[in-house]
């Protein structure tokens, strides 16, 4: 007889894995941002009207695109290493440059989101 | 200083969960987790359950959650988790008791992984030793490092998932025979390896890599046996 060994998802969370493990976790919800922004689309294209308003929206929008553009780029590391085993050893390396890669793309992104937002 | 300790405590006969108790003990900065946990068993609660063995961080009995994070408590010393300290048992494991985890799926799965050298083959001419170059010694250097303390299966998302999963130790087990020029069973493991269990379910997360003890680069180990069951090359 012993405790079971389930381990829910607050206790997941909270390991303390640092900077690899949040990309991780990060990567999960953007994942999830992607299955609502098809779903959206698609709801969209279908002419539901609901779909079509938050689609709309431009906080829907940015909010898509900030963990959308994650899950992208991190995919991305993530295949380079997968690839290139021998990478793996500058994974810390590699982080850094997802997340300055991020931003740059990120924040233009949002700026083009805001912009036609704005009517621009 | 005073170090405040705060341990997952869990007796099977008498709880139907666990809960935590907090002990407050005096300890040295340079003093390990170890040493504290010694130090409340042997003067403040007779009663708590952990393993360790050879206390140098070989035998990797002492494997647990020390502030959170994976660590061997014979390696970790105060100085370096500070004078708040929570310890907990490793994660996806079931608990035994108190700091004590059943390691009986983490062992299956290692058993899988054939963990011993398959050669068929005449022993060479002499008669003696199946002669190896440094450089083939050193393709496995990493993975012969291993002490099997689990700290790097039980960090790992995936396995919390499912223990069906192998998990880092065993693949890093594998690892070790499949990049050994003297062994002729990398297919069978690779093989074992391509199963839905296998490296396929590792997602990167690098918990393991950071847990590791012994500072075994994993998930690089684990890249290279998925390079090598897609292009079926060991170099």
């Amino acid at each position: 007889m012993g405790l079971n060994r389930n381990v829910d998802l607050l206790t997941g969370l909270r390991y303390k894995g640092q900077g690899p493990y949040l990309t991780f976790i990060l990567h999960r919800i953007g994942g999830s941002a992607l299955f609502i922004f098809f779903t959206l689309y698609i709801l969209t294209l279908a002419g539901v009207e609901f779909a079509h308003a938050l689609f709309s929206n431009a906080l829907v929008q940015i909010v898509i695109v900030v963990l959308g553009i994650f899950h992208a780029i991190n995919g991305l590391r993530i295949t380079i290493l997968d690839l290139f085993p021998k990478l793996i050893q500058h994974y810390r390396v590699a982080i850094n440059i997802e997340w300055a890669v991020y931003i740059l793309i990120c924040g233009f992104a949002i700026f083009v989101v805001l912009r036609s937002a704005a009517g621009g | 200083m005073e170090v405040t300790v705060k341990i997952f405590r869990y007796n099977p006969e008498q709880d139907k969960r666990g809960h935590y108790e907090t002990y407050k003990v005096e300890a040295d900065e340079n003093d390990r987790v170890l040493d504290v946990l010694e130090l409340i068993k042997g003067h403040t609660d007779g009663s708590l359950a952990f393993r360790r063995s050879c206390a140098h961080g070989v035998c990797g009995s002492d494997a647990m959650r020390i502030n959170g994070r994976n660590h061997l408590a014979c390696k970790t010393l105060i100085r370096d988790v500070g004078a708040n300290i929570t310890i907990e048992p490793l994660l996806g494991l079931k608990v035994a008791k108190d700091l004590i985890v059943d390691m009986d799926p983490f062992f299956d799965n290692y058993k899988k992984m054939l963990p011993y050298m398959i050669n068929d083959s005449p022993l060479p001419a002499d008669g003696k030793e199946r002669l190896q170059s440094p450089e083939q010694r050193a393709r496995f250097d990493e993975s012969t490092k291993c002490i099997m303390c689990a700290a790097c299966t039980t960090s790992c998302p995936s396995f919390w998932a499912s223990d069906e999963y192998y998990g880092p130790a065993a693949i890093i087990a594998a690892h070790r025979f499949i990049f050994d020029s003297r062994d002729e069973g990398a297919s069978e493991r690779l093989q074992v390896l391509s199963e839905t269990d296998g490296v396929a379910r590792c997602h990167t997360a690098f918990n393991c890599t950071n847990a590791c003890p012994r500072d075994i680069h994993i998930t690089q180990a684990i890249g290279e046996v998925k390079l090598a069951m897609v292009t079926g090359k060991l170099d």
